[in-house]
């Protein structure tokens, strides 16, 4: 293989991690905090593509303003499906509030392939062209996907750090303790409905100039967290993170030598990884309800 | 409901089913044949339920079933009643390879490896040219008794409502039995049960194994009448879809609500006349409706313990900060 082909895998893969950490961060600590498993995830990300096409395409503002836009938007529609929808179905059961997600999914999946229809939205790049070193070319494009999802990442890192965001993975551990301590869990919630969400959002702005909007996105995408969740452990947020890395470098080059089968090598490097780290790839996890 | 009154309404349930083909058109009749393979899905999940397991399989060993029956029927020219249980068998055995990683890890684990294998599966189905491709395998030849084609629809549903007796029978012997009542315990709570020497990851697989075999039947009887078996049919989508049925038709209801909530889901929509983009949003508006305000299900509705949903929603502001009755 080239050097430069080699690159290209590599920032391609790199480019995947990083979209698959923010969503698959959003997912996990929906399910640590919450107790809910988020169907609807992939969704909130297509959202916050299709958003930044209209911003961007449609309105012709700033990209920048397009992932701000995209991330607030997410950020009050989590809140709201939290008080609409899941705040009823929590008492309920764990089945119950994600069959409500996947109805949830399905809903604004629909919606969206009755409007747009199979056809990708194209986004103009942010900026156009590429570098090249020597014979290697970078795409700026991709570059910038990968600096954004890393700079999202570094400040959900100090989000975790405040008050809130401690309050948070406390209640993820032990809500009963957690709300011994006067952590007011229903707060909580919607919190991390909001920032779940809006992590999603923000990652599919970031992917719209590289990938198009396209209704199909959001299951693609949620496919995918599946896989990150697995490898990373239910639960763990640093585990998600390095199991995003290594699962978007993984299918990159798998890609390459079989197609669309990378899929099944994933699998299999994903149920050999289970089988022997049991617990994720970063060890403990945060616990989770019904092991 | 005095025994007299529970063996009339029996007796009036069977006289129903045996002359429906007579009542009803035959389009009806087809909705209804696809209605008892989406039953039979249905009980899988249900079935897996009970052990606290989430299973979002279905679809994969579902086409598992298809694909044996139709690959052998074609090209090694088998007898369908043949293929049955080689179908069953080969469901098993892949089944216990790949859940022996998967089960000893928990509900979260098993829950995710389910989905990553309906995925994997259908695009193991789709890419391997033996199997026909994404186009599907060719068009298989009908059932055979004999001389005795399986032709119309009245003989396919007598061959459908033959294969869901018998997987309700066979369900609610095991759920009456001593490993149904191991199931149980392990439904209840994890710890309880090993604490008390249930081997939970032994009653669970035994469990899975045993919802893989009927899954693969119901597969076989799928390709029975649908006669081809497309690698679209057998993905997520398909497997969470059976979820809705269980639970619409009630989580609690381990034999009936499948059935109830299959019945529902597919002939609702029918008179409904919607159209074929507008179905899923209804059908996704209708469940969220039905979750939120009868989360026993349907089946919950006749059971007297309901209380009324406003009733539930004040109890529900008292405690709204419990924890959601997760499953052990």
């Amino acid at each position: 293989m080239t050097g430069g082909l080699f690159v290209q895998l590599l920032i391609n893969g790199l480019m995947a991690g990083g979209i698959y950490a923010l969503v698959s961060s959003g997912f996990t600590l929906i399910l640590g905090v919450i107790k809910v498993f988020n169907f609807a995830q992939g969704q909130f990300y297509m959202l916050g593509a299709f958003i930044t096409y209209g911003v961007v395409s449609i309105l012709g503002l700033p990209y920048l303003l397009a992932i701000l836009v995209a991330l607030i938007a997410m950020v009050i529609l989590g809140v709201i499906v939290h008080f609409a929808i899941i705040q009823w179905t929590l008492p309920s059961s764990f089945f119950h509030t994600m069959l409500v997600t996947v109805a949830l999914g399905t809903i604004i999946t629909q919606s969206a392939l009755l409007s747009f229809g199979f056809k990708e939205q194209v986004i103009p790049a942010v900026v156009q062209g590429h570098a090249t070193i020597g014979d290697i070319t970078f795409s700026w494009g991709k570059l910038i996907v990968i600096a954004g999802a890393i700079v999202i990442m570094v400040t959900l890192y100090y989000f975790m750090k405040t008050k809130t965001g401690t309050a948070m993975l406390a209640s993820s551990e032990n809500r009963e303790v957690a709300s011994l301590q006067g952590i007011n869990a229903s707060r909580i919630f919607w919190v991390t409905m909001a920032v779940g969400c809006g992590l999603c959002g923000a990652a599919g702005a970031l992917i719209a100039p590289v990938l198009s909007a396209s209704s199909t996105m959001g299951t693609t995408i949620f496919n995918r967290s599946m896989l990150v969740v697995l490898v990373g452990g239910t639960g763990s947020m640093s585990g998600a993170l390095v199991a995003a890395f290594l699962v978007g470098i993984v299918e990159s080059f798998a890609y390459q030598y079989v197609g669309q089968l990378n899929l099944l090598v994933i699998f299999g490097f994903v149920a050999v990884l289970i089988f022997f780290r049991p617990g994720g790839l970063l060890g403990k996890p945060l616990p989770i309800p019904g092991q | 409901m005095p025994k007299v009154i529970k063996i009339i309404a029996l007796g009036v349930l069977v006289i129903l089913l045996v002359a429906l083909p007579r009542l009803i058109n035959p389009y009806a009749l087809q909705i209804v044949i696809s209605t008892i393979t989406y039953s039979m899905l249905g009980l899988g999940f249900a079935f897996t339920l009970k052990v606290g397991l989430p299973r979002f399989d279905i679809a994969a060993w579902w086409g598992v079933g298809a694909y044996t029956t139709a690959l052998l029927m074609q090209k090694a020219n088998m007898s369908f009643w043949l293929t049955l249980p080689i179908g069953g068998i080969i469901s098993v055995l892949l089944g216990w390879l790949v859940f022996s990683i998967a089960i000893p890890r928990g509900m979260m684990v098993f829950l995710m490896f389910g989905m990553v294998l309906a995925l994997a599966m259908q695009q193991l189905f789709g890419s391997v040219e033996f199997f026909g491709g994404w186009g599907g395998t060719d068009t298989l030849p009908q059932p055979t008794i004999g001389s005795f084609t399986f032709t119309h629809k009245p003989e396919l549903y007598y061959m459908g409502l033959a294969f869901l007796i018998l997987n309700l029978l066979v369900y609610y012997a095991l759920y009456n039995s001593k490993i149904g009542r191991a199931w149980n315990s392990i439904g209840s709570s994890i710890k309880l049960a090993s604490s008390l020497g249930v081997d939970v990851v032994k009653y669970r697989m035994a469990n899975v194994l045993i919802g893989n075999f009927f899954l693969a039947i119901a597969g076989s009887y799928f390709v029975a009448y649908s006669l081809v078996a497309v690698p679209d049919t057998f993905g997520l989508a398909n497997s969470v879809i059976v979820m809705m049925y269980v639970i619409v038709g009630g989580i609690a209801y381990n034999l009936s609500g499948p059935i109830v909530g299959a019945l529902i889901i597919t002939f609702v929509p029918q008179y409904l006349r919607l159209t074929k983009e507008y179905e899923p949003i209804i059908t996704s508006v209708v469940t969220i409706l039905l979750i939120v305000l009868l989360p026993m299900g349907i089946l919950g509705i006749l059971d007297r313990r309901t209380k009324p949903w406003f009733a539930r929603m004040k109890w529900f502001k008292k405690n709204k900060d419990s924890e959601p009755k997760v499953p052990a």
